[in-house]
């Protein structure tokens, strides 16, 4: 028994040495593989097809990650687009850390699941990687240089980044939560709309990156979100010197309906449906209100204590019910104040309260329309009649978005 | 060597039962039962319950073992043959949990897909347990209670903040698919049988069904609540995400600087699912050795082993046939012998009794 | 030369007992026969009354002064008594035992003990006038304390025993002397408390003891291999220690303790693999700063067994498993490695064994240049020279450093860490989770004297928890560790205990 056990033994120990020491098993280990830190795709120049853009993260000897970007044009799948990458580079591209898949203006007007499901399928990307829609391509969007030379990848994924989303400022959406919007019965869904600004064009005018944008939408400076972390972007502040850094602003939204581009939310409207219906929790906003016979624009910071966004019935007839609740502060006006007053800074004074929900009722119809409009169901209206009133299912399945009335409870509370 | 406590028997229902149900089962349950997976699971937890009673009733009536209460009954040659058919049965319902472990791992595990040749060492592992009989069941069942608490624990709380309960509403809607849902999970149901092969192995204690119906009870709503949180998560598309426990927790940890440090906790779940696959096998070397005492165990260990790794290889490309197969066919092969069987064994205290009266009365 | 010597010195011959009679050259001759060695002389005297009397003695291991001052001048200076009781009264030396024949004296001078004749007295008179070349006691090296005490035991049997009586003066303590060695004839002591300790495994202790059958026990390792239930396990089965302090505490909580003459490593049995996670200083701070350090120790074990294997499948199966900043660093960090990451790690763990093992053999004053070797050269010159990446010396480094937090688990961790690197390099995580499966299945089935290795945790005993994973207040350890199986399990008498037994 001892002797059977001892060949057992050393037969084992042989097997596990030659398997080490020949390492075969068709592995392609750190050394062969190209790290993809994002994926672009592109409406190829042929009809159907697309262009994808890989972001390869290129490590120097001091692990500081360089971009690489390849794209592979003209393909059918992003699948084939992987393999001719791989045949181009030699490198086995692996999709494991890829954080971000932008989707190229163009490719918004197919339905993008036609090529968004490579991403479901593989085991080896994960779904909550962030998923947007940027002006123009997406190559371009790669070939961008980021104001702190970090990978373009990383700095989008800043600007969309969870925190971002908190303040309101951007409509953060990953891989998940796309497609459950996708394969519900409402088939709607959003995408932040990322478009690259030229350092050029923010960089000397004190201004940020969103807050141009959203004056370049001809957004009022009523609830437009106005307000960035100034060290993510200020990018004159930055990077001196000649290098030609590009900021990315993400503050309006695409909607999707069946897969396809429906509408696009501006920034105002964007801060709107964050405050109502995302994980926003904190923002900053703008109003202004006539005073003393002058407009005195108020710049509030907002934090929400309670949201919700209901659909009930009353007498048969359905009624989506916003109810907002939050404290305001001050963080800054546009007239010069006596000491006095900047002392009360926490204390709102009632008509700014008031014309604030204004403002955002007056945000929220608007985004309403465009969802009725366009068919994107972005509140879950339909889920919400599936879930809680099944027995109106029927009856309102199609016309729900439609035919329910909006009813408004929103309260802006000050210190007291 | 073939004792097992009566805690063990609990830490086995409370900490490994639900581990081998959070791969593809809660997918797969999905696909049938939509936002009613927990109904169906629930349904089939209801009928173990009833199947575990009845096995804890008789074993409140006897101390010996399954094998001596046929023997009693009917002779040793009757229960030589139900063991041997209890022992095919035992390694029949190893088989499809392997091949799902095989799929997790090769998707899970690799970045490549490897080759089979990487999950055969898990039959090693499964013959050196089979080898030390029902004593290690229960110990290892000691070990996977904190690794399954701990990291169990950890994944709900990293996931369930990204969960939406709200999608498990309307409740009841899909109607047919919740029992069509539960006939075909029966499969994975099995582990109410292992109490019988138990019996005459433990000590009884004080409250010993309350103990072990208390524990079960933990496992079933450690899987309900894994099943929920799973739906809040993934909603419409949680048929899409197989090898749902590797998936659930990645919200939260995919953009820290720490990378994925869930794996640390899935890793842990997995090695509880190898001591998890093990059972069923251990337990069929356990009926083979109680019925057949003159051959050696390791002849049945290797048997049995060897049986499973030449099915693994031959199935390797025919998971999904395998799987509708064993869902949607052979449920009633479960059906007979993890639930028909232990409540047929019920009479089998009383025909003791009566022989007993007799053998006085004589 | 020198092994020829003690052979010869150990050169008793296989005789029959050959019992002594009155005639003191025939004594002398008996002796001489079983004894042939050069080195024991005989020196001949004479009483005050102008008898003859001899002393037999081991020359260099014999305390001559003693036996001058102490056994033959008292002799000198009366007369010759008229049997064996008698000269062992007249001496001035309280050691005295009779030897009725020739192999029995002979044992005893060999041992250090000189034989004494009186012309006209039957036997010998054994004198234990041995010279115990015994160095002080000092801490050992093994197993430093900050806190705690720091005596450790020596090589002398006596000595060693000496320091457990005085840590343990109940007359319950037993010491239970054995012989081990057909040629070396060591002295082995079985030390336990009596109704403390299981019988079942003193009995078995002893058994096993008395089976060795070898030529020869120069340490008390060798005892330990035939003391373990799986001789072929990689893993400990004997407990040991080179401190009292915890020898006795493992002796009062139930445990049989084994002493070897000639080596300074106690054994204790029965063993359970948490108590090496365990230190001595542990009961001497606080129980929360014990238990931290207690959970860092396994931590630390872990850490050395499992980062290597990690690091070596994350790279070769799954970069998933890396954070993406950490996977540019090593990515960066491993261009233009000749070897893979598999081998990488094999190599550097080997050259980190290759260092350990040289460090603890190698004279002191070579170990300044060794370390400068070993650190500059190996380390600083090889990631340099691209031969293998920073990562991986970091990885191995602090796997090495990790393994000595429990210095008695090191040998064993150093041979699993290469193990999991194999299996890590061949199979990937899902190999070294297999092997994490085998290697508990293994330890859950490893049962020594009816107590399990993994216990308390698997078996799970929750009472003994207490002084495993975590450190309770020695006021909650009211009971001895439950699965030794000990009669008497009050370990504290609180006034719960007390009531309990009067009740």
């Amino acid at each position: 028994m001892v002797k059977l056990r001892t060949r057992i033994f050393v037969i084992a120990a042989a097997l596990l040495f030659l398997l080490f020491f020949s390492n075969d098993f068709g592995l392609i280990d750190i050394q062969k593989t190209a790290i993809v830190a994002a994926i672009g795709i592109d409406a190829g120049s042929e009809e159907g097809k697309l262009n994808v853009t890989a972001q390869i993260a290129v490590p120097d000897a001091s692990g500081a990650g360089k971009a690489g970007n390849v794209t592979a044009e003209n393909t059918r799948t992003v699948s084939e687009a992987m393999a001719q990458i791989n045949r181009k580079t030699g490198w086995y591209p692996t999709l494991v850390h890829c954080r971000l898949v932008m989707l190229g203006e163009a490719t918004a007007e197919r339905d993008v699941f036609e090529f968004l499901n490579y991403f479901l399928r593989s085991e080896f990307v994960e779904d909550s990687c962030l998923i947007a829609v940027c002006k123009g391509t997406a190559q371009e969007l790669f070939s961008s240089q980021s104001p702190i030379g970090e990978l373009t990848a990383i700095a989008v994924s800043k600007v969309l980044s969870s925190e971002a989303e908190k303040t309101g400022l951007v409509c953060v959406t990953n891989l998940r939560d796309f497609a459950k919007g996708y394969f519900s019965p409402a088939a709607s869904g959003y995408l932040p709309l990322v478009a690259l600004r030229k350092e050029a064009e923010s960089g000397g005018q004190g201004g940020t990156a969103q807050g141009t944008a959203a004056r370049e939408q001809g957004a009022p400076a009523v609830l437009a979100a106005d307000i960035l972390p100034a060290a993510a972007s200020d990018p004159a502040a930055q990077s001196g010197g000649d290098n030609a850094a590009d900021v990315f602003d993400a503050s309006q939204t695409m909607l999707f309906y069946r897969g396809k581009r429906a509408a696009v939310l501006d920034a105002g409207e964007t801060l709107a449906f964050n405050l109502t219906e995302t994980s926003t929790d904190f923002a900053y906003g703008e109003v202004t209100i006539e005073q003393d016979g002058a407009p005195v624009t108020y710049s509030l910071k907002i934090r929400i204590r309670k949201k919700k966004v209901s659909l009930d019935f009353q007498d048969g007839k359905p009624v989506l019910t916003f109810r907002v609740r939050a404290n305001a502060q001050i963080a800054d006006d546009s007239r010069a104040d006596g000491i006095v007053d900047i002392a009360k800074t926490a204390f709102v004074p009632e008509p700014v309260l008031r014309a604030a929900e204004e403002a955002l009722r007056v945000r929220l119809d608007a985004v309403l329309e465009t969802t009725r409009e366009s068919g994107c169901d972005l509140f879950g209206v339909r889920q919400k009649l599936h879930r809680r009133h099944p027995r109106y299912e029927r009856e309102y399945a199609e016309t729900v978005l439609r035919d329910c009335a909006i009813a408004y409870d929103i309260a802006f509370d000050t210190l007291q | 060597m073939d004792n097992i406590k009566l805690r063990q028997i609990c830490f086995y229902f409370a900490c490994m039962m639900p581990a081998a149900k959070l791969l593809i089962y809660p997918a797969t349950l999905a696909y049938d039962t939509k936002n009613d997976l927990l109904l169906a699971a629930g349904l089939n937890f209801a009928a173990q319950v009833l199947v575990l009673g009845a096995v804890l009733w008789l074993s409140a009536r006897t101390d010996r073992t399954f094998f001596a209460l046929l023997e009693g009954a009917f002779g040793r040659l009757c229960a030589r043959i139900v063991y041997c058919l209890c022992a095919a049965f035992f390694l029949f319902s190893a088989l499809f949990p392997m091949l799902e472990q095989r799929v997790f791992v090769t998707q899970v595990l690799y970045e490549n897909v490897p080759s089979v040749l990487v999950y055969t060492p898990f039959f090693a592992v499964s013959f050196f347990a089979c080898l030390q009989g029902l004593r290690t069941l229960g110990r290892a069942a000691d070990v996977a209670m904190p690794l399954f608490a701990v990291s169990f624990v950890a994944l709900i709380l990293l996931a369930a903040p990204h969960a939406d309960f709200g999608a498990l509403l309307p409740v009841g809607r899909t109607g047919a698919g919740i029992f069509r849902g539960a006939l075909f999970g029966v499969h994975r149901f099995a582990d109410c049988l292992y109490p019988l092969f138990f019996l005459g192995h433990f000590r009884r204690e004080k409250k010993t069904a309350g103990k072990v119906l208390a524990a079960f009870a933990a496992g079933a709503l450690a899987v309900l609540v894994f099943l929920a949180v799973f739906y809040g998560i993934f909603e419409d598309i949680a048929v899409l995400r197989q090898n749902s426990i590797a998936h659930i927790s990645k919200y939260t940890t995919s953009f820290t600087s720490l990378g994925r440090i869930d794996f640390l906790f899935i890793f842990a779940l997995t090695v509880v699912q190898i001591f998890c696959l093990c059972v069923p096998v251990q337990l069929c070397v356990h009926c083979l050795r109680t019925a057949l005492p003159r051959v050696h165990p390791l002849f049945f260990a290797a048997a049995a082993n060897g049986a499973l790794l030449t099915a693994v290889l031959l199935l390797n490309d025919t998971f999904l046939e395998v799987q509708q197969l064993f869902t949607q066919k052979l449920w009633a092969v479960f059906l007979v012998f993890a639930y028909l069987l232990p409540l047929a064994a019920l009479p089998l205290c009383a025909a003791k009794k009566n022989k007993k009266r007799e053998d006085g009365d004589g | 030369m020198f092994a020829a010597k003690l052979h010869k010195l150990g050169d008793v011959k296989e005789t029959s007992k050959q019992r002594f009679g009155s005639e003191l050259q025939a004594n002398l001759h008996a002796v001489k026969e079983v004894l042939a060695a050069e080195d024991v002389l005989v020196h001949e005297f004479f009483a005050g009354d102008g008898t003859r009397c001899a002393a037999v003695y081991a020359d260099g291991i014999t305390d001559k002064a003693a036996l001058g001052e102490l056994v033959i001048l008292p002799l000198t200076r009366r007369h010759a008594p008229a049997d064996a009781r008698q000269v062992c009264a007249c001496l001035c030396f309280p050691e005295t035992r009779l030897a009725p024949d020739a192999e029995t004296a002979a044992g005893e001078v060999l041992a250090g003990n000189p034989a004494l004749f009186v012309d006209g007295v039957d036997g010998a008179v054994i004198c234990g006038t041995k010279l115990v070349a015994a160095r002080a006691v000092t801490e050992p090296q093994t197993s430093v304390t900050v806190k705690g005490p720091r005596e450790g035991f020596v090589e002398d049997i006596k000595t060693n025993m000496g320091l457990i009586r005085k840590r343990i003066k109940t007359p319950s303590l037993r010491f239970e002397v054995l012989e081990a060695g057909r040629q070396s004839h060591t002295a082995v002591c079985i030390a336990y408390i009596e109704g403390i300790a299981d019988k079942t495994v003193i009995q078995s202790v002893r058994g096993r003891i008395a089976a060795i059958d070898i030529d020869n026990v120069p340490d008390s390792s060798y005892i330990s291999k035939f003391l373990m239930p799986r001789p072929h396990s990689l893993f400990k089965q004997v407990g040991t220690t080179e401190k009292p302090d915890i020898l006795c505490a493992k002796i009062a909580e139930g445990r049989v303790a084994v002493l070897s003459d000639g080596s300074p490593i106690a054994l204790t049995l029965p063993y359970m693999l948490e108590e090496d996670f365990q230190s001595s200083q542990d009961y001497f701070v606080s129980p929360y700063r014990a238990t931290v350090s207690r959970l860092l120790r396994l931590f630390a074990v872990l850490l050395s067994v499992f980062l290597p294997a990690f690091y070596v499948a994350a790279q070769l199966f799954k970069l998933r498993l890396l954070p993406f900043a950490l996977l540019l660093t090593i990515s960066g960090g491993i261009q233009g490695i000749p070897l893979s990451p598999g081998l990488e790690m094999f190599f550097l763990l080997i050259v980190l064994e290759i260092l350990i093992e040289a460090s603890v053999r190698m004279p002191k004053y070579v170990a300044l240049a060794l370390s400068v070797i070993g650190a500059l050269v190996l380390g600083d010159t090889a990631v340099k020279a691209g031969l293998v990446s920073s990562p991986a010396i970091i990885i191995v480094a602090l796997s090495g450093i990790s393994a000595y937090t429990v210095p008695d688990l090191a040998g064993t961790v150093s041979v699993v860490r290469i193990v999991y690197i194999l299996v890590a390099g061949s199979l990937g995580p899902y190999g070294i989770l297999l092997l994490t499966a085998l290697l508990l299945y293994y330890l859950i089935g490893s049962d020594g004297y009816g107590v399990p290795l993994l216990a308390p945790f698997a078996p799970l005993i929750r009472r003994d928890l207490r002084d495993a994973l975590y450190k309770a207040n020695i006021r909650d350890l009211d009971k001895r560790p439950a699965v030794l199986g000990s009669r008497n399990q009050t370990r504290l008498r609180t006034r719960k205990n007390k009531e309990n037994a009067h009740g």
